[in-house]
């Protein structure tokens, strides 16, 4: 779970508790068994699809059903959401509402091209067109095919996977959740500063199937759950909003009681008022104290994307872009100091990109991508693994919706804890002459290959000569990537590691949402450049 | 995939007559979504995609709820209704839920579905594909790119016999070159286009590869201030960055960048940007073709946001209307958004320069700080120094620190605005009407060596 600044300023001890370890649940015959061992049309459904493929030439096929419910809870100053207020992440509109959208996607290859079609008629009659139609997609690209699609071998799974849960949120009454998240706005807004306090709460359920022409059936029963709460303050002009959010976790409803949104309430609004008040931090170069909670975004934008292999061979050329790392770079490139080790983890329990298979069928893995500070791995899929010599996909290929193509999007990328004994966050800031404390996430932008990096935040501290001093505001930093990570000096201890879950990531066209997680225990970079974007 | 009024307005008024509420809302939407896409000179992905919904809102007095369905037979249509009948029996009272829009509305005529967008099928695409292909094959670089193309039916209906049915179709076709070294890169492209005959492949590859080419093996010059040339989709990108600050009610609650000095107040009336700055929302251009229903189904009217520099209009909603005693404004600040532009091109921009960058395209651009409108981002496929009148060569990329509220005040020379999407993907309208910029003074704060 997150921690909050107060907790270490005050006992300046112990981490928070990193999530348990341990295997992820693997059911293959569950209590409550899903849909589609309920109901058998699903299976005749995806065998007839791809036997019709077949007929009409496809090398390759895939059906995948998919039925979502959503629900977002946003409240404001003790009022519910309604139009007007912001749409929260990929949740939902904020007003309760539970919003459905069932449908199948179709994907082909035939003469060594994609067709895809989709459809949200789920009849027999309707998958034998939707097929065709994928099939005349790909025969009608073949005219500007230079190279054919090749895809790594996978071994055929007959399977159910299911998020673990405690606690079903859609069975949860919309009136207990309204309450518990009017009950934060208001205690926010009791803070004479805060102009508007606002509380919310978001919930997901994918259930997907999957059918193959390789011979699997895959099942999936995928939770996800997010909250946070925040207060807005103005002060002489000046307006900010402090935040606090345990981010978002592949859990159920117990994610958000755990949160425990209203005993933050005071110190974010204490929090948001001081930051109102608070002066520029100015610029130069300093040393940087980086929470968990900030590091998500860091880590996201400048390990996790450089690292998709689809971006390495020029695939996002057009849009999210390449990246700084070329094919020659694995296992020679000095990507951060020796501290530096990365995991790329499908199976982390309670991580927003943790599931049994991804959408090409391949089961869930853990691989390394950076280790001892050289770049080791990246993300693969069964289009792609062959440009790195690799015979096995990684299992990297994802759709957020039925409606939309599969490609490769980037699973959980955490950073590596350093061993126990490594510098706590107190001594960390104990060795910092000038500079900053950092928590949340924030402004953030990157170049299409991932060299430079801005990055803002959600709330800042002075460090003076190893003691944290006063809130400061006006911050940015520049990450240079592999700069900025060679001059990784500390890296907090197992106990300090924290997940967080992320609820967007765009990347594709037509662009698409993905939802990863990136963990990491606190760590201090040294002489980064802050400031520049004021200055 | 086509949704005809009758058969849109059959579905509604079923939704209507199902529902057992004080008063119901039926929004539609459906269509095709389709795309194709290409890199390293090969087709990577070519798709169609169908999609359909309703939402549907009942109220109970002050109290409403929300459900969608994509599946339109009867037993989906009941039980979302029930659904949302449930929920909203529920659910607290809303003190800002305004009563319905009533008919009749003048929406302006707007034609917007013509046979060469609706029939833009995928054969037609990839072979538009083959011939850019072509042409980056001869001139030595490889092609990436995207052609998205919507077909797409909204309707806004309600139980008081408000019934606002819009059709249309566009594609764009966009581009970026680079060389197989990976050391020069360029974009090119045109979005949102209507009649799809217009669509120049061959002259926009031309663009791309050229600028590919003569952006290879950029140089490393000091970040600083800069007279900058805005190519049009650079210029797009950056123009948004102002609209969201034309929120009434963000304003007056004294959190956005047209806030007054005290709460309550605003920059109406103000001259916030420069003596050339005019921005209007002109609802039936005829090229952009966008929607004329406005907000909750009011018919759009054109706006002017801004005329010579000043404030002219902010955006009211209806509900804030009302509390303010304003009238609301059906047209938001992001529907058929027009600048109005100069007579210069960008080649007599470049000869009027002594010193300054030639802009092509503006990247990953994020706010750092909304009160004053300070943004950052990065340039990015194709980036050329400009000396003496002359292109002097390539430069590295920079990342900038900016806002549009100086920038728009140093604005030195306009082009003809051309249609161009405004947001940082192209797969939902988002088009307007932008002209070049000649901009002093643009802060340039560090440089990054990415192609």
């Amino acid at each position: 779970m997150s921690r909050s600044r107060r907790d270490f300023l005050r006992s300046m001890t112990a981490g928070a508790l990193a999530l348990g370890a341990g295997q992820y649940l693997h059911l293959p015959g569950v209590a409550a068994a899903p849909l589609a061992r309920r109901d058998p049309k699903f299976r005749e459904w995806g065998s007839e699809a791809i036997k019709t493929a077949r007929r009409l030439g496809c090398s390759y096929c895939d059906i995948r059903f998919t039925r979502n419910r959503n629900q977002a809870v946003v409240v404001r100053n003790g009022q519910l959401g309604s139009g007007g207020f912001q749409s929260y992440g990929g949740f939902g509109g904020g007003d309760g509402a539970i919003v459905e959208t069932y449908g199948f996607g179709v994907r082909v290859l035939h003469g060594g091209v994609w067709g895809f079609a989709s459809s949200p008629i789920v009849t027999p009659d309707e998958i034998t067109r939707v097929v065709g139609r994928a099939a005349d997609v790909a025969k009608a690209s073949a005219v500007a095919k230079k190279f054919d699609v090749t895809l790594a071998p996978v071994p055929a799974y007959d399977d159910v996977w299911q998020t673990p849960i405690e606690r079903d949120p859609f069975e949860v009454p919309l009136e207990e959740k309204i309450a518990m998240l009017a009950e934060v706005s208001l205690a926010l807004k009791k803070n004479p500063g805060v102009l508007f306090g606002s509380a919310q709460a978001g919930f997901k359920h994918e259930w997907k199937f999957l059918a193959t022409s390789e011979g699997s059936f895959i099942e999936q029963d995928l939770r996800y759950a997010t909250c946070r709460c925040s207060a807005t303050a103005r002060h002489q002009g000046q307006v900010k909003t402090r935040t606090y959010s345990p981010s978002s976790a592949s859990r159920g409803y117990e994610f958000v009681v755990n949160a425990r949104l209203a005993d933050h309430a005071e110190r974010v609004a204490a929090e948001a008022v001081e930051h109102a008040m608070a002066k520029p931090v100015g610029s130069g170069l300093k040393d940087l104290v980086l929470l968990p909670s900030h590091l998500q975004l860091t880590i996201h934008e400048i390990i996790a994307h450089p690292t998709e292999l689809d971006r390495v061979v020029g695939y996002e050329a057009n849009y999210a872009g390449t990246s700084f790392i070329t094919l020659k770079d694995v296992g020679r490139l000095k990507y951060g100091s020796p501290l530096f080790n990365v995991v790329a983890d499908r199976t982390y329990p309670g991580a927003m990109a943790t599931v049994g298979y991804d959408d090409d069928g391949v089961k869930s893995q853990k691989w390394q991508i950076v280790k001892d500070g050289i770049l080791v791995g990246l993300q693969t899929n069964r289009e792609t693994a062959h440009y790195m010599g690799e015979t096995e996909s990684r299992g990297c290929t994802f759709a957020n919706h039925w409606r939309n193509f599969p490609f490769l999007r980037m699973p959980n990328v955490q950073l590596e804890p350093g061993p126990p004994g490594s510098p706590t966050l107190e001594q960390m800031i104990g060795s910092v002459k000038d500079g900053v404390l950092v928590d949340g996430t924030g402004s953030f932008s990157i170049d299409q290959q991932r060299y430079n990096g801005q990055f803002g935040g959600d709330a800042f501290w002075e460090i003076r000569n190893g003691k944290v001093t006063r809130m400061v505001t006006d911050f940015t930093y520049n990450a240079i990537t592999t700069d900025f990570w060679a001059n990784l000096e500390a890296v907090g201890p197992p106990e300090a590691w924290e997940h967080h879950g992320m609820d967007g990531d765009a990347k594709g066209q037509p662009v698409q949402s993905n939802w990863p997680s990136h963990g990491s225990s606190p760590c201090l970079v040294r002489r980064v450049m802050v400031g520049t974007a004021f200055a | 995939m086509s949704y005809s009024r009758e058969e849109v307005k059959a579905i509604t008024d079923k939704v209507i007559d199902m529902a057992k509420a004080d008063a119901v809302e039926v929004e539609f939407s459906g269509g095709e979504r389709a795309a194709t896409r290409w890199a390293n000179s090969s087709i990577t992905a070519n798709l169609i995609e169908h999609d359909q919904e309703v939402q549907i809102t009942v109220r109970y007095g002050q109290k409403s709820a929300t459900t969608e369905t994509h599946q339109f037979d009867d037993a989906s249509l009941k039980s979302a209704i029930e659904q949302a009948q449930e929920l909203a029996k529920r659910k607290p009272d809303n003190p800002e839920m305004m009563p319905l829009v009533k008919p009749p509305q003048d929406y302006v005529p707007v034609e917007a579905a013509l046979p060469s967008a609706v029939d833009f099928g995928p054969a037609e695409r990839a072979m538009m594909v083959k011939k850019s292909i072509e042409i980056c094959e001869k001139k030595g670089v490889l092609a990436a790119g995207y052609i998205p193309k919507l077909h797409w039916t909204s309707a806004v209906a309600n139980s008081e016999g408000l019934f606002a049915y819009f059709r249309y179709a566009e594609a764009s076709f966009i581009l970026t070159c680079r060389t197989p070294d990976g050391t020069g890169s360029g974009w090119a492209g045109t979005t949102g286009i209507k009649n799809v005959s217009s669509i120049d492949a061959a002259a926009l590859t031309d663009v791309a590869s050229e600028k590919a080419l003569r952006s290879q093996k950029p140089r490393a010059i000091e970040p600083g201030n800069y007279t900058v040339i805005l190519e049009p989709r650079a210029a797009a990108r950056y123009l948004s960055l102002a609209m969201p600050s034309f929120n009434a009610r963000a304003a007056e609650e004294g959190r956005n960048f047209m806030a007054g000095k005290e709460r309550g107040q605003t920059r109406l009336g103000e001259k916030v940007f420069g003596e050339n700055v005019t921005i209007r929302s002109e609802i039936g251009h005829p090229v952009l073709r966008q929607t004329p229903v406005g907000q909750d189904g009011l018919a759009a009217r054109p706006v002017t946001w801004v005329e010579k520099g000043v404030v002219r209009n902010l955006y009211y909603d209806r509900f804030w209307a009302q509390k303010q005693g304003k009238t609301p404004t059906a047209t938001s600040p992001n529907m058929s958004l027009s600048m109005e532009g100069g007579t210069a091109t960008v080649a007599d921009m470049i000869k009027a320069t002594r010193r300054g960058l030639l802009v092509t395209f503006m990247w990953y651009i994020r706010p750092v700080e909304m009160m004053t409108l300070l943004y950052t981002g990065m340039t990015r496929d194709g980036l050329f120094l400009i000396e003496n009148g002359e292109i002097a060569g390539p430069v590295q990329n920079f990342r900038w620190n900016e806002t549009p509220a100086v920038s728009f005040n140093n604005i030195t020379m306009l082009g003809r605005p051309e249609p161009i999407h405004t947001g940082e993907a192209y797969d939902n309208p988002g088009t307007a009407m932008v002209p070049a910029m000649r901009i002093d003074d643009f802060t340039m704060t560090s440089i990054s060596p990415a192609v």
